[in-house]
């Protein structure tokens, strides 16, 4: 697709991505083209990648792809869009109020919101701190039920 | 909660306390037995929450960094130029040590000043007591090395001791002699006993020094020129030449023009002996000490070879000097070792200036620009470098199996993220098996009715 941002389709593709963004914030958002949430999603991104782009790289991730099931499982992704943020291949978790804190699900209100999600995380990573508080207001988060495990 | 008698005793330390174990009730977190805090000289039940006390964190700086200033004032400065020590002055230098509790005299200190304080800031027991010190009163363990010597300064400092030890010894005799001769004699001769215990480096590095200090005494820096080239080369058998050159300098003194081509000397073969020229009486003496000094070396190795070696090389060189037209201590040109020296001198410096400069600057810029204790440092750093060497091409670059997975701490996880990869892997592995033994009955047979098959069996 044209008008998204740089989509990986192998895990390969992924690894490097991770290993090679060094003092870096990487955004992956994993998703499916064809939903439109996504791309809405995609929309704030593309629009802030440039801003973000001395300390943060962004990069979306096909769903579908069958290479990228292992990471699918391993971040256990159940609900899309989903985003997992990584600073020098170590990943950050962010506790935005809700119960899953490895990853960010939806997408986002405002790309100030993005914004200021990233900076959070860039901070906490210089820092030191693996984990984040999310800077946004809770009326700015998107809701979503987590299904509880062996469900 | 009943209150114990606080100990007089100053030195208390808990795990020697044995009385008070038995006499201790330990009443809910708080611990009965009463310490005494040296840095906040103060006697507290705490334990170890004290450590973290604001008040006592603040004494504690003070305190350790009164320790530090003195270490830094006296012993650091002696430790650089160690200095005979007088025996009336020893009574003055003494050093209490913080963290080992014990006064550090100086009177049995043959070595240069403080020696016995730098000796014991050098050894390990020492190193024990600062260990122990820092825990206790939680110092900050990256803080040890700034209270102690390491070895290797100690062995540096031990070799200057010695150096001296022999100097003073050495110099004694001829002190009246050389007395009124320059401070530059002095020291040219400390070098040249130096040059048997010292390496080359240090050769070197002295020989620029005195060569460069000693332009108003011509004659006397061509020979201690000469000498300090030839300690270059080798120490052994050089020493011998000095040793036997007294009796061939005497015989040929013309052989001093020759020697103005030091640019010569330096690029030649190390074997050339030194020729000593006129029988002045300071030089008759620095001489007779060369004969002295080399007669205590030259045990068990030839005389005649090297002899014939150093005549040979006396008249090359000459030869090869007297074609050199330009520049004579006779004709008043500066002498060529200076200019060079000057340059070697600078260069020297430059490299070292730079050299510090840039790994100042490198650290300094690593640690303005990036967090040492940001998520993932250690990673970053090695992942830069392996970068850098694949851009350079020296490091193939080695994929990373297709099994690697980041760093990620799962949803519903309870411990490491390590233990999550693991689990995530063995979970992986079943469900791989899972698909692999579904995989197996992939052969599909029709269906056969029960009746056909009692049929075919009853047949």
């Amino acid at each position: 697709m044209n008008y998204l941002l740089t989509t990986l389709t192998k895990k390969q593709e992924v690894d490097s991505m991770i290993r090679d963004t060094i003092d870096k914030v990487l955004v992956l958002c994993f998703g499916r083209a064809s939903d439109s949430i996504f791309l809405q999603l995609d929309e704030i991104l593309y629009k802030s990648v440039r801003e973000v782009s001395k300390f943060a790289t962004v990069a979306l991730v096909d769903i579908d792809s069958d290479d990228v099931q292992v990471y699918v499982k391993y971040f256990d992704i159940t609900l899309i869009p989903s985003t997992v943020f990584f600073f020098n291949a170590h990943h950050m978790k962010m506790d935005c109020g809700s119960a899953d804190h490895t990853k960010w699900v939806g997408t986002f209100l405002r790309k100030q919101d993005f914004l200021d999600v990233v900076e959070a995380i860039y901070r906490g990573a210089m820092k030191g701190k693996l984990i984040v508080t999310c800077p946004l207001p809770p009326d700015r988060i998107p809701k979503f039920h987590l299904l509880y495990e062996d469900v | 909660m009943p209150i114990q008698n606080p100990n007089p005793n100053k030195k208390k330390k808990k795990h020697s306390n044995q009385d008070d174990d038995e006499d201790d009730t330990v009443q809910g977190k708080q611990r009965t037995q009463f310490e005494f805090c040296k840095a906040c000289r103060l006697n507290h039940n705490q334990g170890r929450r004290h450590i973290y006390f604001p008040n006592h964190k603040k004494a504690l700086s003070s305190f350790l960094s009164r320790f530090q200033s003195k270490l830094k004032n006296d012993v650091a400065f002696y430790l650089k130029k160690p200095m005979p020590l007088r025996p009336e002055h020893a009574a003055l230098n003494r050093l209490w040590c913080v963290f080992c509790d014990f006064d550090i005299l100086e009177s049995d200190s043959s070595f240069a000043c403080s020696g016995n304080a730098i000796a014991h800031l050098a050894s390990a027991e020492h190193l024990k007591g600062v260990k122990s010190f820092l825990w206790k009163y939680g110092g900050g363990m990256d803080r040890m090395d700034s209270f102690r010597i390491s070895e290797s300064d100690f062995t540096k400092w031990e070799k200057k001791c010695k150096l001296l030890k022999s100097e003073a010894a050495g110099g004694g005799s001829h002190g009246s002699l050389i007395g009124p001769l320059n401070d530059i004699h002095n020291e040219s001769k400390s070098e040249y006993v130096n040059s048997f215990d010292k390496n080359k480096l240090d050769c070197l590095t002295s020989d620029v020094k005195c060569s460069n200090s000693v332009v108003p005494l011509q004659d006397h820096t061509i020979e201690r020129s000469q000498i300090s080239h030839s300690k270059i080369c080798t120490v052994g058998p050089q020493i011998l030449h000095a040793g036997t050159g007294v009796g061939l300098g005497a015989r040929t003194p013309n052989g001093l023009p020759g020697f103005f081509g030091n640019q010569h000397y330096t690029h030649s073969v190390p074997k050339e002996g030194p020729a000593y020229s006129c029988p002045n009486d300071g030089k008759q003496v620095y001489s007779y000490e060369g004969i002295a000094i080399g007669d205590r070396h030259s045990q068990g190795t030839s005389s005649e070879e090297s002899r014939l070696q150093s005549l040979q090389n006396l008249t090359q060189i000459s030869s090869s000097a007297q074609e050199n037209g330009g520049g004579n201590v006779h004709s008043g040109a500066p002498p060529p070792w200076f200019s060079a020296a000057e340059k070697i001198q600078l260069d020297n410096k430059l490299n070292q200036g730079l050299g510090d400069l840039v790994s100042s600057l490198g650290e300094q810029m690593k640690t303005s620009k990036l967090n040492p204790k940001r998520v993932g440092a250690a990673w970053a750093e090695r992942r830069k470098i392996e970068l850098e060497l694949e851009k350079r091409g020296e490091l193939v670059r080695h994929d990373f199996g297709a099994d690697w997975l980041p760093n990620f701490g799962r949803v519903w996880q309870s411990g490491s993220r390590k233990d999550s990869r693991k689990e995530f892997l063995g979970e992986n592995k079943t469900w791989r098996k899972v698909d692999s033994q579904i995989e197996k009955p992939s052969q599909f047979q029709p269906y056969i009715s029960k009746r056909m098959r009692t049929d075919n069996t009853a047949e």
